[in-house]
């Protein structure tokens, strides 16, 4: 199996101190949908950009389909798709001008570049927009037309970054399809999401980074594996709030000192306490709460998922971290990347 | 290389293409030039009595204005880069195999057209006002020449900056800031003997005079080969470090 992306310690720093990605060796194989998993400013884009050569590394290096991201420019282009975070459309042209003017970019010829953007309206249910200004559109609309201007020409890698940010759950849906057939047909996919449950549906490998670096890669299961056992979801009811920290604290302390606790972590709302069995395990700890006089909110028994996965690397919660919307915004208001 | 032309055409069509959808700004576009015509030369009317010029102010402003219509342009391509750079249109560009070059010229020579339609305007008016080219067609051809070149160089630049600073608020500034004395340091208002001496040194580093100067001649009363030599080099020079400048811009861009 060869290797559509390979990464060798690759690295951007931005105005000589922001290490927006620090040191990151990677492969992803031909036919893989691989994701970067990531909180707000982990350096998801930055990856990105710099292998679709938007962005040049600070240092290290990067393949795509064996051409260097630096050297051969060019190469790596014509055989990459890139979809980015915040849809980049033209407001003032059509969504079938749009697509067309990126068959001409990618030098497809007249005939083909119809029948493409035919195709891509057509899957992308755009069709009946097609001859409508794209600043008629909504988010969703220039989300999808987005992804389709990376596929004019049926890249062997599609970068997306972020295919599903904002988008309703039906939209969301139907481009987990999307991404799906594209993959069955052989392309490969690489793509960034704050969405855990994107990633389990549709990653065949995951890597979490946070602060620039890789914390954990695998699959879904395999890293949901790291973590042996149950996690138990602890909340306490607010009494008194000036205290309400001093009391989580003290129950942190007093559960982590217990031997049936592998770890204990605090998220916004609640602690995640970590143990092998959780049918014994939630019974001692209610046992042990009442002994030091504290009363319980809500206690909760799940399997763990990325979400524990993710606290686990990286001391957060991801959900914590909020999406950006798509679509509408203030023009000037953007710091473009 | 076929590439490459093709791709500056498509670039040059997108931005045509805009008048299309919007055929409310060409008529704008078209009458801007007019007002400043009318304006100009009614306002000056008067200095035609010192007897610096032979015929009427028109026939003495014309020439200048259609100068003046490069300097005025030199930030329209920088906003609809900033519009790109904005909606995030020009990463994506960036993205795809289109040739860099094609990507700043067709956006030059995409200004150089609406130019050349401002200055048909003003061509017709000031003839319906009573002024004469004394080159005819080919004094009118060459200045269509010479004043594209000044104009790719005064857009190049202030397209440079739009794509360097990325944000419209200090191109706007830094683009006023150029141009306007670039305009007042030249004789497209006034002739430069009525000038002090110092504003008439600074005209020997201005490309928008030598201009003028090759320019109004034509209009006024014959080929001046000295100045026009001047002009093509000059403009020529300044067309070519522009696109110089912003191919650098652009290639800095993604960081
Ligand atoms: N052009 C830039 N100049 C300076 N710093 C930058 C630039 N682009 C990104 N950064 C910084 O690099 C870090 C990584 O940013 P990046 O956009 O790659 O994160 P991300 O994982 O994509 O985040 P998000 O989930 O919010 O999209 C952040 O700290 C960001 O502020
Ligand atoms: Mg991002």
């Amino acid at each position: 199996m060869t290797n559509i992306v390979e990464t060798y310690n690759l690295t951007k720093i931005y105005n000589k101190t922001i290490r927006a990605v620090d040191d990151i060796s990677i492969e992803i194989q031909e036919g893989e949908i691989f994701g970067l998993l990531g909180p707000n400013g982990a350096g998801k884009t930055t990856t990105i950009h710099m292998l679709a050569t938007i962005t040049r590394p600070t240092s290290g290096s990067a393949r795509v389909g064996g051409y260097d991201v630096l050297r051969e420019p060019r190469k790596v282009r014509a055989i990459t798709g890139y979809s980015a975070q915040e849809a980049g459309v033209d407001e003032y042209s059509s969504g079938r001008e749009y697509l067309t003017l990126f068959g001409h970019y990618y030098h497809l010829d007249n005939r083909t570049i119809r029948s493409r953007v035919d195709e891509l309206l057509e899957l992308l249910e755009l069709t009946d927009a097609a001859d409508r200004l794209v600043a008629t559109y909504s988010g969703g609309m220039r989300k999808r037309l987005e992804i389709g201007t990376a596929l004019m020409h049926r890249p062997q890698l599609l970068v997306v970054d972020e295919p599903t940010l904002g988008l309703d759950i039906q939209t969301r849906v139907r481009i987990w399809d999307y991404i799906r057939a594209l993959n069955k047909d052989g392309m490969s996919i690489l793509l960034t999401t704050h969405y855990l449950e994107e990633t389990d549906k549709l990653c065949d490998r995951v890597a979490i980074v946070d602060h620039g670096r890789v914390v954990a890669l695998g699959t879904p299961d395999e890293l949901k594996g790291e973590i042996h056992g149950d996690v138990v979801s602890l909340t306490l009811p607010v009494e008194e709030p000036d205290q309400h920290a001093q009391t989580i604290e003290k129950v942190r302390q007093l559960l982590s000192a217990q031997p049936f606790v592998k770890d204990v972590q605090p998220t916004a709302e609640a602690l995640n306490i970590y143990v092998d069995q959780g049918g014994v395990a939630v019974p001692q700890i209610l046992r042990l709460l009442e002994a030091s006089g504290l009363t319980v909110g809500e206690i909760a028994l799940a399997r763990p998922s990325l979400d524990d996965v993710f606290l686990k690397y990286t001391g957060r919660k991801i959900r914590e971290e909020k999406g950006k919307a798509v679509g509408a915004r203030a023009a000037w208001i953007r710091r473009p990347r | 290389m076929l590439d490459g032309l093709w791709d500056t055409w498509y670039t040059l069509v997108r931005y045509l293409r805009t008048f299309v959808h919007n055929p409310f700004w060409m008529l704008i576009l078209l009458i801007q030039p007019l007002v400043w015509l009318v304006l100009f030369t009614q306002l000056f009317q008067s200095i035609t009595t010192l007897g610096f010029t032979s015929g009427s102010y028109v026939q003495f402003f014309a020439p200048g204005l259609i100068v003046m219509l490069a300097v005025f342009n030199a930030n329209a391509l920088a906003f609809r880069l900033l519009n790109d750079i904005n909606y995030g249109v020009l990463v994506k560009m960036i993205a795809t195999p289109v040739n860099r070059y094609s990507l700043i010229v067709g956006g030059l020579l995409y200004i150089a057209v609406t130019w050349v339609l401002q200055v048909f305007v003003v061509l017709i008016v000031s003839f319906l006002m009573g002024a004469r080219v004394a080159t005819g067609v080919g004094g009118v051809l060459m200045t269509f020449l010479i004043v594209s070149l000044l104009g790719i160089g005064l857009t190049g630049l202030v397209a440079a900056i739009a794509v360097t600073m990325k944000r419209p608020e200090p191109v706007v500034l830094i683009a006023n800031l150029i141009t306007l004395p670039l305009m007042f340091l030249s004789s497209i208002l006034i002739p430069a003997y009525l000038t002090p001496q110092w504003i008439q040194d600074a005209m020997k580093f201005n490309p928008v005079n030598y201009a003028i100067l090759a320019v109004r001649p034509m209009f006024l009363t014959g080929f001046d080969w000295t100045a026009i030599g001047q002009a093509l080099v000059v403009c020529g020079v300044f067309a070519l470090v522009a696109i110089f400048v912003e191919t650098a811009a652009f290639r800095r861009f993604g960081g």
